[in-house]
């Protein structure tokens, strides 16, 4: 469903040049949950914003569903980033201004016309205060991010990356900044979310986080390394 | 759709936003006051000008004056009877007036006119100030002084016609605050020099003579003088009249020769009363005119028929002819009827003139009012035009404002801007959310800068009395340099909805280049601030 070919990520500070990622490739099936490993560093955050298209490869491409997806016009880059995927981000990044319920209606509001949303604005709040439920956070929604804790703005950014029903989930060290105990619940529910059909690619540097997933792959030296098959995936089965 | 929301966000919990309404406002308040002001400045004058002579003039532009003037006024009521309702000859000459009671001396510019007539073509008789509260009093003919004082229950008292006059102008007169004012202050309305009356316990208050009100001293033609080349204005734009009605003035003309020669003989002395001040509410006017009877200033000056050597006489000369139009006729079509009229006249004068005289009638033109005042309304217009690019150009400063505050909020939501992108939005979104946002302020900054403005405007003159009963010198409105009491406090919706589609417009292209830098954010680059 999803393949990154030979992608080459360079970033030029003055004189030094530092390769990210020099010919990383990477595939996930659909359903799949698959954790892509890796030092601090290494270049997984970047790996995984080419992969959602928040950023461009200098060389490489990466499909979706057979299709390209940096060979493609912007406009349709931005639908892909609006439909087909949801981010979570380490740092949750919610808008400060919008109460939760807002925050997580938001991708839907973006890709709605003006007009059609009229019509649709109460189908897209119900939906919204349900995706809040199946979070666990049905009781906040008329709350602030920072009103918020850790683990339940990553849980609203959760809610946010869903609520247009993407095709992938990517998420970028979503327990980084959350103590052991949040972050276990935040992975049981990708891991909910994942049973029940989504496909999840996460990153992560910690290799207990990493257990949860179908498969984990490693990156080093800027290219994807070891692959190695944690628990079945329904894909490969 | 999300611009929309979320413009509507920012502009109610970003403080900010606030500071770019609040420039807006200010700039858009400036503007308004400015405009309205002197719109108003501009409207009035030009009110002032339409009654200041008549509807068309015909001028000579030289001082010794034109002759066949009555010929023409016949002329042009046997043939444009349908156009020209009246007509009434003007002189005017400099002299030296003079106030013996005083000694106080002023060059003056001396108006020859009839009363009556003269009235009848203008507004004249609106700025007169004892014919409002005595109508019927105020004539240019011979005259004696009336004396007044207070009776026993220390009332004011005056001879029987002016006591009758007034009562009639209270009997009719519907404003009561006028009525008031003069109740408050009869005495400076007439006020009796303490040479003729005596003075109680030195108020402002006068007895009788042995006689009781009446009438002294000898016959004298009456004189109008400006009202601000005699008396002194107050702040509050009202006068101190210090000379009593019926003072004495001595005015010193000089006679000339219809080629405009001064003639060999002595100055012409001529003892007058004062009857009335006049105020037209142009400052330039009031502060030098006087104004006495046409038919004796003209025979005091020679310029009535003359004898000539051969045994002929000279044509009577004035300076000016005022005509007044029927109701209903265009004064631009009006001015081409009489002006043939006058080229046809002249035609028809022939050969019998006299060099001179075609000289003379050569200077004359004819004008409209608006002709006439030309110069001086240009100049206000121009001095509108210049005062509302200078502040308009302030107003410069809130384009930039706004521009300042977008890219402080761009820069401050950089973070955001990158989340958004990274959740589909397109860079044309993120862009018009900015330009929206600027939408909103110049709005919001343009409807509150329309209100402070115009309830600024129609309270100016109560915010002025109140800075300068704080302090004198912060009066910035005086009457000596503006030629009106008050000012103007109308504000015209036109300006307003200019000013304010103006102000929109300002900052939405104050927040362009914020905007364009919104639309260029690249979501990782964002997304890296934490
Ligand atoms: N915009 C940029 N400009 C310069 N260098 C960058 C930029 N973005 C990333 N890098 C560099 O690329 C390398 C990889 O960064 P990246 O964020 O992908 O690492 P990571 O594996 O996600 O690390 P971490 O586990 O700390 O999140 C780092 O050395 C970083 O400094
Ligand atoms: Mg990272």
């Amino acid at each position: 469903m999803l393949r990154a070919d030979d992608l080459h990520k360079t970033y030029v500070m003055g004189k030094a040049t530092i390769n990210v990622l020099s010919g990383a490739s990477i595939s996930a099936e659909k359903g799949e949950f698959l954790v892509i490993l890796g030092s601090s560093g290494s270049g997984k955050s970047t790996l995984l914003h080419l992969l959602g298209a928040l950023d461009i490869p200098d060389r490489g491409d990466v499909s979706f569903q057979g299709q390209s997806v940096f060979h493609r016009s912007r406009q349709s880059r931005e639908d892909y980033r609006n439909r087909e995927v949801g981010f979570v981000f380490q740092f949750y990044h919610l808008l400060p201004e919008l109460t939760v319920l807002e925050n997580v209606i938001i991708p839907r509001l973006i890709g709605t016309p003006a007009l059609k949303w009229l019509s649709h604005r109460r189908e897209a709040k119900k939906e919204a205060q349900m995706m809040l439920e199946r979070v666990g956070l049905s009781h906040r929604v008329k709350h602030r991010p920072n009103e918020l804790s850790g683990g339940e703005r990553q849980r609203v950014a959760m809610a946010r990356a869903l609520i247009n029903k993407p095709t992938l989930l990517l998420a970028d060290e979503p327990t980084g900044n959350l103590d052991e105990k949040i972050g276990a619940e935040i992975l049981s529910l990708l891991n909910e979310f994942n049973d029940a059909g989504q496909t999840v690619i996460m990153v992560t540097h910690d290799v207990r986080v990493a257990a949860c997933a179908h498969r984990q792959v490693r990156l080093t030296g800027g290219k994807i390394e070891s692959v190695v098959p944690t628990r079945p995936s329904p894909a490969l089965a | 759709m999300y611009k929309w929301f979320l413009a509507w966000r920012y502009l109610h919990t970003k403080l900010i936003a606030f500071f770019g309404i609040a420039s807006v406002m200010l700039c858009v308040a400036m503007v308004l006051v400015v405009m309205s002001v002197m719109g108003g400045f501009l409207d009035t004058i030009r009110e002032r000008s339409r009654g200041l002579h008549s509807e068309i003039v015909l001028e000579s532009g030289t001082l010794q004056g034109f002759p066949f003037y009555e010929e023409f006024q016949k002329y042009l009521e046997t043939h444009h009877e349908d156009v020209v309702s009246v007509t009434t000859p003007v002189i005017y000459t400099y002299g030296i007036f003079r106030v013996p009671a005083t000694t106080y001396t002023r060059p003056a510019r001396v108006v020859g006119m009839r009363l009556k007539e003269y009235t009848q073509v203008n507004d004249f008789k609106h700025g007169l100030h004892y014919e409002h509260y005595f109508p019927g009093t105020t004539h240019l003919g011979m005259q004696r002084m009336p004396l007044g004082g207070v009776d026993a229950q220390q009332k004011l008292v005056l001879p029987a016609d002016l006591e009758a006059a007034n009562a009639r102008w209270r009997a009719e007169e519907s404003d009561a605050k006028q009525l008031a004012d003069y109740a408050a202050h009869p005495y400076e309305i007439v006020m009796y020099p303490p040479s003729v009356v005596l003075p109680i316990q030195g108020e402002r208050v006068y007895a009788f003579g042995d006689e009781g009100p009446g009438y002294v001293g000898p016959e004298k033609s009456g004189v109008i003088i400006g009202c601000d080349l005699l008396n002194e204005r107050r702040p509050d734009g009202n006068f101190n009249r210090h000379l009593a009605r019926g003072a004495d003035i001595a005015l010193t003309l000089m006679p000339m020769s219809p080629t405009g020669n001064v003639t060999g003989e002595p100055p012409v002395r001529l003892p007058l009363r004062y009857v009335d001040d006049s105020r037209t509410g142009i400052f330039e006017i009031d502060d030098l005119c006087i104004y006495v009877d046409l038919d004796m200033l003209q025979h005091k000056l020679a310029m009535d028929p003359q004898p000539l050597a051969d045994g002929g006489m000279t044509s009577a000369r004035v300076n000016q002819l005022l005509v007044g139009l029927r109701a209903g006729n265009d004064l631009e079509v009006s001015k081409a009827v009489v002006a043939a009229a006058w080229e046809k006249f002249l035609l028809s004068l022939g050969d019998q003139l006299s060099m001179a005289d075609e000289r003379a009638l050569s200077f004359v033109d004819v004008m409209t009012w608006e002709d006439l005042q030309r110069p001086f309304i240009a100049a206000v217009e121009k001095e509108k035009v210049l005062v509302t690019l200078l502040f308009s150009l302030i107003s410069l400063v809130a384009i930039v404002l706004v521009g300042c505050v977008f890219y402080m909020i761009v820069e401050k939501k950089t973070r955001d801007i990158g989340i958004l992108k990274a959740i589909g939005a397109s860079a044309q979104g993120v862009a018009g959310l900015f330009v929206v946002y600027a939408t909103a302020v110049g709005v919001c900054g343009a409807i509150l800068g329309i209100l402070l403005g115009s309830v600024f405007v129609w309270n100016i003159n109560d915010i002025q009395a109140f800075l300068a009963s704080l302090n004198p010198q912060l009066r910035v409105w005086s009457p000596e340099v503006y030629s009106f009491d008050k000012i103007p406090e109308i504000v015209k919706t036109w300006d307003a909805v200019g000013i304010a589609v103006v102000a929109v417009l300002a900052s939405v292209v104050g927040s362009f280049i914020p905007a364009a830098i919104a639309g260029r954010i690249w979501p990782v680059d964002a997304l890296r601030y934490e």
